[in-house]
């Protein structure tokens, strides 16, 4: 039965690399059709250097990563210490408030946000693309906090106060330091939810600002090239590292619901 | 080193009374244990005392200063935890001259201070290491370090050794005592266990549903209980009822029991209280009261056997003997069991 | 051991004979909580509520028009009857993709909860949840890679069968649902995993001990307790698959007409805004439907 399990999961995770491993192995084939047989070359990530749309697009991506996760993790983190501390009136509405944008499709949510841009003359470009990027971090950056947050023992911040600690002293001296991984990983978390991030800047870009993931999308309903399985194959492990740093900061039991 | 007073002090929660109108004193330099079930009261009294919970009513003076408004940061407290609470991202000097910091002690005299503290708990030079890297027991020293070295006007304990294997407790109860003889620091200390209670303590309270039901000198309250609850919750207890008739008390199968405790007038039911360690099996009537009973169980637990007994009416009864010479009583055994009235205590239902 | 200056300082009480009242905590968790939420009222409320004031236009605002307001967009599904053939695919494409999800993925936790142990298990969650965290637009392209004519898959076919034609998965709804599967599998191994994984070992223990084989363990035990792990799963599952459109879109290609890449074609292509919100706000409707008749079920899988 042992075995049946585990042979089993070797099938699952067959599965669910195969097409990322033949997709970046493609990358490095020199036909341009896909064709076989297999021949070495990196001329598509060559071909990538020289493709300054690309370029643009993903320098446009990694910016607006990091401004939502240094927002993100910052709005993220604050209110998360509000709804750690304790009951008061509306808290579990508000927390229910922080579901909607990783529960309702990010077309509805996508699309709502275009209309109230255009509406409201925002627009849309890199300012609107950060306004929805930010939105959809905080909730993971709340959970990721929050549940930092409850590994820490309510008796730490107890002690501090028996021995002269104001409230605000004890949560500066104590408690923030050990909350310092939680927040390092939700602002990972946070750039990584930012990059990956398509539906959304899919709707708010424009023909003069697109990210990475919008531009790899343009790309593809053109045609299949070689050099969308570089840039692909960029992102991708990318944003791997991103997340196996993360990884080394909560147990991935920890992670929830993306979606 | 100052006495605290606790004055009329109650806290409800929502329909649930916790603490019902406390008023008592614990003298400066005292060490006293609050003792009971949980759901007591008497960790709420503590946090009370703290100030990190606000009574519903009442007064507590720690010294001459009413702290009732004070919130738990200016009371000038020394508390142990559970879980000993130890700052995990300081070192352990770190973690001890916290509360010097707070008081503006900072740099070297911090240090002689810290140093000083640390000698007393008997964990010198471990200023430089973290708390995960020492044992259960170091780590509660460390606490207790901390607590006292900013010399607090009381010391307040909140089950600080619960977490503690049995060798280990005892070891930190004897410290515990020194520490608190040498510095002279009022302590309160909460726990359920009645042996710390007892061997720890200039007085215990006992409590119970909320009210302190009887306070006073360990051998005090074990002796002379003065409720049934006292009785049983403190050590062991058989029970007796009877009527009042003639300065004795008569039981339902007719015999006569005689208590050395003053006795409400004729005809009253009462309960008497005798432990069990107090009974013996001799020959004659040498000592004053006794009874008849067969032996139901044999518990051999070491140094002390104990008896499960039960008299001809279904009265069950318990008998501890010491141990010198093995088992000689066995199961359907009977016997019969002689007490003084001294040992026989009058308590209230 | 006395020291003046701590002895005074100690009879002062650390902060001296002044202590400050705090702030009442309402403020400080107000202005705590005002950015986030604030930021979220911005970006989310305000948009979804005036997506539903746009599906009551009749057409998209631009320039000096007049705005005139009708209920007419949602009609859509009376006035255009193809919609209802589309809205039906979308929900048998959910369904199918949260069925296979649900009995792939809750066999695979089984097998995480069961078969593995310590690092094994670490390296093997985080092995499986990897592909979870990437870009959904470039797992979706790999699939393309494999499906296509002439991909993985036909290359190999073609290994075994050399002159047979193309097997001609991609642009198929299979292949949207393939690569829908591919996407939302690890989210519902974690869950299910997550809730097998609180099962006490010695439950397990008990029932063998009792007589029961793994069939009767497997349908009596863990079905019934990881329900709330493997519901919420699926709900989570089937709410973004109904309103997916890259898969049906990349994957499908002419085939993949869903709810979603028709709410999509209002926004980029067809211009008709108005339309676009009032499916929007059904395929909301829907999703807020589901939620709450789950909801009970919900917080207890995911264990808030």
């Amino acid at each position: 039965m042992r075995s049946l399990g585990r042979f089993y999961l070797i099938a699952v995770l067959v599965f669910l690399y195969t097409p990322i491993l033949v997709m970046m192995a493609m990358g490095f084939n020199a036909s341009p059709l896909y064709e076989l047989p297999f021949s070495f070359s990196t001329r598509w990530y060559e071909a990538l250097w020289n493709n300054s749309i690309l370029l643009t697009a993903g320098m446009n991506s990694i910016v607006i990563a990091v401004i939502t996760a240094v927002v993100a993790t910052a709005l993220g983190t604050m209110a998360s210490v509000a709804l750690s501390r304790g009951a008061f009136r509306g808290k579990s509405f508000l927390q229910i408030m922080l579901l909607p944008p990783i529960a309702i499709p990010w077309l509805i949510t996508g699309t709502a946000m275009l209309i109230f841009f255009y509406w409201t003359g925002i627009g849309r470009g890199m300012h609107a693309i950060i306004i929805g990027h930010v939105a959809l971090a905080i909730p993971y950056v709340v959970l990721v906090v929050g549940t930092g947050f409850r590994t820490i023992r309510a008796d730490l911040e107890e002690a501090a106060m028996s021995l002269g600690s104001t409230p605000i002293h004890a949560f500066f001296s104590v408690t923030l330091p050990l909350l310092y991984p939680s927040i390092l990983g939700a602002a990972l978390f946070a750039f990584a939810v930012s990059l990956d991030q398509f539906v959304i800047s899919y709707f708010l870009a424009t023909p003069g600002f697109t990210t990475l993931p919008v531009q790899i999308y343009s790309s593809i309903r053109k045609g299949f090239t070689p050099e969308i399985n570089a840039i692909s194959t960029v992102l991708l492990l990318g944003s791997m590292t991103v997340i196996l740093i993360f990884a080394r900061f909560a147990k991935p039991g920890d992670t929830r619901d993306k979606r | 080193m100052t006495n605290v007073n606790v004055n009329s002090v109650a806290k409800t929660y929502g329909a649930t009374p916790v603490l019902a109108d406390i008023t008592t004193e614990f003298p400066e330099g005292s060490f006293t244990s609050l003792l009971g079930p949980s759901g007591s009261g008497k960790t709420t009294l503590l946090r009370i005392i703290a100030g990190f919970i606000k009574p519903d009513q009442g007064v507590v003076t720690i010294g001459s200063r009413d702290v009732t408004n004070i919130p738990v940061w200016g009371r000038n407290i020394g508390m142990m935890f559970q879980s000993y609470a130890l700052f995990p991202h300081m070192t352990i000097a770190q973690n001890v001259a916290f509360g010097l910091e707070r008081r503006g002690i900072k740099g070297a005299a911090a240090r002689k201070e810290v140093d000083r503290a640390l000698e007393m708990v008997r964990l010198p030079g471990f200023g430089n290491r973290m708390p995960k890297q020492l044992s259960g027991g170091q780590q509660q020293r460390v606490a207790l370090a901390r607590a006292i070295v900013i010399k607090p006007s009381v010391l307040l304990l909140d089950e600080p050794l619960s977490a503690l294997d049995r060798r280990l407790r005892q070891e930190m109860q004897v410290e515990l005592l020194r520490i608190q003889r040498e510095s002279g620091l009022t302590t309160i200390f909460v726990t359920h266990d009645q042996e710390e209670a007892l061997t720890l303590s200039d007085k215990v309270a006992i409590l119970d549903k909320g009210r302190i039901v009887q306070m006073g000198a360990p051998e005090t309250v074990y002796e002379k209980p003065l409720t049934r609850f006292a009785a049983e919750f403190l050590g062991d207890s058989n029970f007796l009822v009877g009527t009042v008739a003639n300065g004795a008390v008569r039981l339902s199968d007719g015999t006569t029991v005689r208590s050395a405790s003053p006795l409400p007038g004729n005809g009253t039911k009462v309960t008497l209280a005798v432990r069990p360690e107090k009974m013996s099996i001799s020959a004659g009537n040498a000592e004053g009261n006794s009874l008849t009973a067969r032996i139901t169980t044999v518990i051999y637990a070491g140094p002390v056997l104990s008896y499960l007994l039960e008299t001809k009416d279904g009265l069950p009864l318990k008998l501890f003997v010491q141990n010198r010479d093995g088992i000689v009583l066995k199961e359907g055994d009977s016997v019969t069991l002689n007490w003084s009235p001294e040992h026989t205590v009058c308590v209230v239902d | 051991m006395q020291n003046d200056n701590l002895t005074s300082a100690s009879e002062r009480g650390p902060s001296g004979p002044r202590v400050r009242r705090p702030l009442p905590s309402w403020v400080s968790t107000t202005a705590l909580l005002m950015p986030t939420y604030g930021w979220l009222t911005l970006a989310v409320f305000l948009p979804l509520l005036t997506m539903l004031v746009f599906s009551f236009m009749a057409a998209t605002p631009m320039g000096k028009a007049p705005i005139v307001f009708t209920l007419k967009q949602y009609r859509a599904f009376i006035d255009q009857p193809y919609l209802i053939g589309i809205a039906f695919t979308s929900l048998l494409i959910g369904f199918w993709t949260t069925f296979a999800c649900a009995v792939l993925g809750f066999l695979a936790a089984v097998a995480l909860a069961r078969s593995t142990f310590g690092k094994t298990r670490e390296m093997l969650l985080i092995l499986i949840l990897l592909p979870f965290w990437t870009n959904g637009l470039v797992r979706i392209f790999s699939w393309t890679m494999v499906l296509r004519e002439n991909g993985f898959l036909d290359t190999i076919f073609h290994m075994v069968l050399p002159d047979a034609g193309s097997i001609g998965f991609l642009y198929t709804r299979y292949a949207v649902v393939v690569g829908l599967v591919h996407g939302y599998l690890p989210y519902m191994i974690l869950t299910c995993y997550i809730a097998l994984v609180t099962i006490d070992d010695a439950i397990i223990e008990a029932a063998a001990s009792l007589g029961a084989r793994w069939w009767t363990i497997l349908f009596k035990i863990f079905v019934p307790m990881a329900a709330p792990g493997l519901i919420s799963g699926a709900v989570l599952t089937f709410i973004p698959v109904i309103g997916s459109f890259m898969e049906p879109r990349i994957l499908g290609g002419r085939v993949g007409v869903t709810m979603g890449t028709v709410i999509e074609d209002q926004f980029t292509q067809a211009f008709n805004w108005p339309l676009g919100a009032s499916l929007s706000f059904t395929l909301l409707a829907v999703v807020l439907a589901i939620f709450g008749t789950f909801s009970g079920v919900l917080r207890r899988g995911t264990a808030a």
